[in-house]
């Protein structure tokens, strides 16, 4: 009893033993990770907080607060997103671009993604290396090369969307490549195994089993290269024929350099949240589909997977 | 039904460098319920991956009831795999996955219902249709697998370890299902295992294999009892293997030299006197009390170890040669007189004693490295 006692006495502890003990505690909560990710959270979020703010700013002001309104949305009659045809028609363009790159990059990018996954032998390997190097080149230096391309070699591409809608496919199809081969190595060749094993032809196997099981990737990586398409600056910049063809960040970036209005914040505020929805929406899409698999750890494996070559 | 039955002629794989099955001939006939048994990396699997169609033979020939199908693709192959894992398909549900080989054969949708109803009730699952693969237990997923694969009346039945993933009870109980629903559907079971134990209890032949070859094709009883080499009779359970010299014949019995003791053995052949390896089953052997080593077939040891394993008792015995033998006594309730240290007579019965070949004991050494 009186070794217990003794155990539960408080040992006095100095101001900077207590502080020291409160972050590096081995037993306790990691106060201090949660310290440093809180941190960077505030120093990431809050100026995009700011500026989704002062897009419903009563004044023309972007930095002085003149209380809510909507009118850089629709309400002002010349300078608001729905009324000023230069922001409006960028937004379409933004979403025109975004859709047709998502059409078009995905279905390639499954496809190639089942070849390298099933291609085995010589050249497998650098094909396989040589699909991420859209990913690490320098996006200046694609956009350069595939205005080169367009104006010397393929000259009955035009620059304007066909090229711009050409040149986000492009380097597009590595994400979805990367991801759904990542799903397709974690699903292993067990399933069309067993479907093959069962009577299905190699096609009904594909359309049967393997798609819905590659479903969840498919979807995910559909909103990545729409976020990443509509975020696009440099590449649309490239490829653009004027005007016409500009895109909200090009319009954004034109704007900020000029004599920008909250109607600015307001076009970037609505960029925000169709990326934030369709992400959203593929996420949602990947728990749907992938509730009935057994372990909860397998899927944020198979997400991390999807990053490995 | 004189379905089912399956000849493996002079089957080979090599994948790149390694040939996985050499040379395998394999004759099952209809019905039989066979299992290839050996090591990882002895071949077995390869060999029903070929038999499924998965793997393609570099050469030899693989006839289902006299047809050729070495070079037929998996989903036109009338032979059907419970895989491993049961790789059952996650995004459908129990019903969905038991109709899958139907619905790829177009079956019209009453009959399909029919079918998948009376495969579930087979495997005792009725009930549990609508469940999704991930909400079933190890040993329901595998019934599961079972039906799915059985549902489609394929000649031969294909079982790549079914039991492995399940916990020890579970498989015991397995087995015997197993082996009851193969002879109430009647059809070949092909089953590929590493437990000596599952082979044992539920094949009517069973075939060892190691380095991609074939050791030896027989029953149980055969197997165990009468092992044709070394790595068969040490694979099968724990075989005390000891080094002896073969100096001669009486009557039908061999005479092997064991350290300075002489013995009978009435088991086993060879083709010429010289170094050989003896053999003799843990249950086997029989301790007597230490006295004068004058009766034939005993040896003087000593007991270095008891190990306590439930049903016996296993004695670790440490001969005057500086040999290793394991003695099993069942534990019958009355208290083991043989405690650690004491001296014993080891008697090995010459109807026990088998005397195997040295040269395959030399083949099977390189064979474990490989």
């Amino acid at each position: 009893m009186t070794t217990v006692a003794e155990r539960q006495a408080a040992p006095s502890l100095s101001t900077w033993e207590r502080v020291r003990g409160w972050v590096t505690n081995p037993w306790g909560r990691p106060r201090f990770l949660v310290l440093v990710t809180w941190g960077y959270m505030i120093w990431a979020i809050v100026p995009v907080l700011i500026a989704i703010q002062f897009s419903f700013n009563a004044s023309r002001s972007r930095t002085t607060w003149a209380g809510f309104s909507t009118r850089w949305y629709w309400g002002d009659p010349v300078d608001s997103v729905w009324n000023d045809p230069g922001l409006r028609h960028s937004l379409e363009q933004s979403l025109k671009l975004a859709g047709a790159d998502v059409l078009i990059a995905t279905p390639i990018g499954v496809l190639l993604a089942l070849g390298l996954a099933r291609w085995r032998g010589r050249g497998s390997r650098p094909a396989n290396f040589l699909m991420l190097f859209p990913l690490v080149t320098p996006e200046i230096v694609m956009g350069v090369s595939l205005l080169l391309v367009f104006s010397h070699v393929f000259t009955f591409v035009h620059t304007g969307t066909l090229a711009q809608i050409l040149g986000h496919v492009t380097f597009s199809i590595s994400y979805v490549v990367v991801i759904v081969r990542g799903r397709l190595f974690s699903i292993g060749r067990q399933y069309e195994e067993a479907a093959a094993d069962l009577g299905a032809s190699p096609t009904s196997a594909l359309t049967r089993v393997l798609l819905p099981l590659l479903a969840p990737a498919i979807v995910a990586s559909a909103a990545i290269v729409f976020a990443i398409s509509i975020d696009d600056f440099v590449i649309s910049q490239w490829l653009s024929s004027g005007e016409d063809t500009d895109t909200v960040p090009i319009q954004i970036y034109s704007a900020t350099r000029g004599a920008p209005l909250p109607s600015t914040n307001a076009i970037a505020t609505i960029m925000l949240l169709v990326t934030f929805v369709s992400i959203l929406l593929a996420f949602l899409v990947w728990r749907v589909f992938t509730r009935g698999e057994r372990r909860a750890a397998q899927s944020t494996a198979e997400s991390m997977g999807a990053f490995t070559v | 039904m004189a379905r089912g039955e399956i000849q493996l002629l002079d089957l080979t794989k090599v994948f790149e460098d390694v040939t996985a099955v050499d040379h395998v001939d394999i004759d099952i006939p209809a019905g039989e319920f066979f299992s290839l048994l050996g090591p990882s990396g002895c071949g077995k699997t390869t060999t029903l991956r070929m038999v499924a169609g998965f793997e393609q033979p570099t050469s030899g020939r693989i006839l289902l009831d006299g047809a050729d199908v070495a070079y037929t693709p998996p989903h036109k192959r009338n032979v059907n795999t419970v895989f491993q894992n049961y790789a059952l398909f996650p995004h459908l549900n129990v019903f969905d996955n038991v109709a899958f080989g139907l619905r790829r054969a177009k079956r019209p949708k009453d009959e399909v219902r029919e079918r998948v109803g009376r495969a579930l009730e087979l495997v005792q699952l009725t009930g549990l249709e609508k469940r999704k693969s991930a909400q079933l237990s190890g040993g329901q997923q595998q019934r599961v697998a079972l039906a799915r694969a059985l549902v489609l009346n394929p000649a031969v039945l294909l079982l790549d370890e079914p039991l492995g993933a399940l916990d020890a009870k579970l498989r015991k109980e397995l087995q015997l299902e197993l082996k009851a629903l193969q002879q109430e559907v009647g059809i070949t079971f092909v089953y590929v295992t590493h437990d000596q134990e599952e082979a044992l209890t539920m094949s009517d032949r069973i075939a060892v294999m190691a380095n991609g070859q074939v050791e030896q094709i027989g029953t149980p009883k055969d197997v165990y009892e009468e092992s044709a080499t070394v790595f068969v009779a040490d694979f099968l359970g724990v075989s005390n293997l000891m080094d002896g010299e073969v100096t001669g014949r009486d009557g039908t019995a061999l005479r092997v030299r064991v350290g300075e003791v002489e013995l009978r053995a009435e088991r086993g052949e060879v083709a010429t006197t010289g170094p050989a390896k003896v053999v003799i089953r843990p249950e086997r052997i029989e301790l007597e009390a230490y006295g004068e080593n004058g009766a034939a077939n005993r040896l003087p040891g000593m007991v270095e170890r008891v190990v306590y394993v439930g049903a016996a008792q296993q004695l670790v015995i440490r001969l005057a040669t500086g040999e290793q033998l394991q003695a099993l006594v069942q534990n019958d309730g009355a208290p083991l007189e043989w405690e650690q240290g004491t001296p014993v007579r080891v008697h090995l019965p010459p109807s026990a004693l088998r005397v195997l070949e040295l040269r395959q004991a030399l083949a099977d050494t390189t064979a474990d490295e490989g």
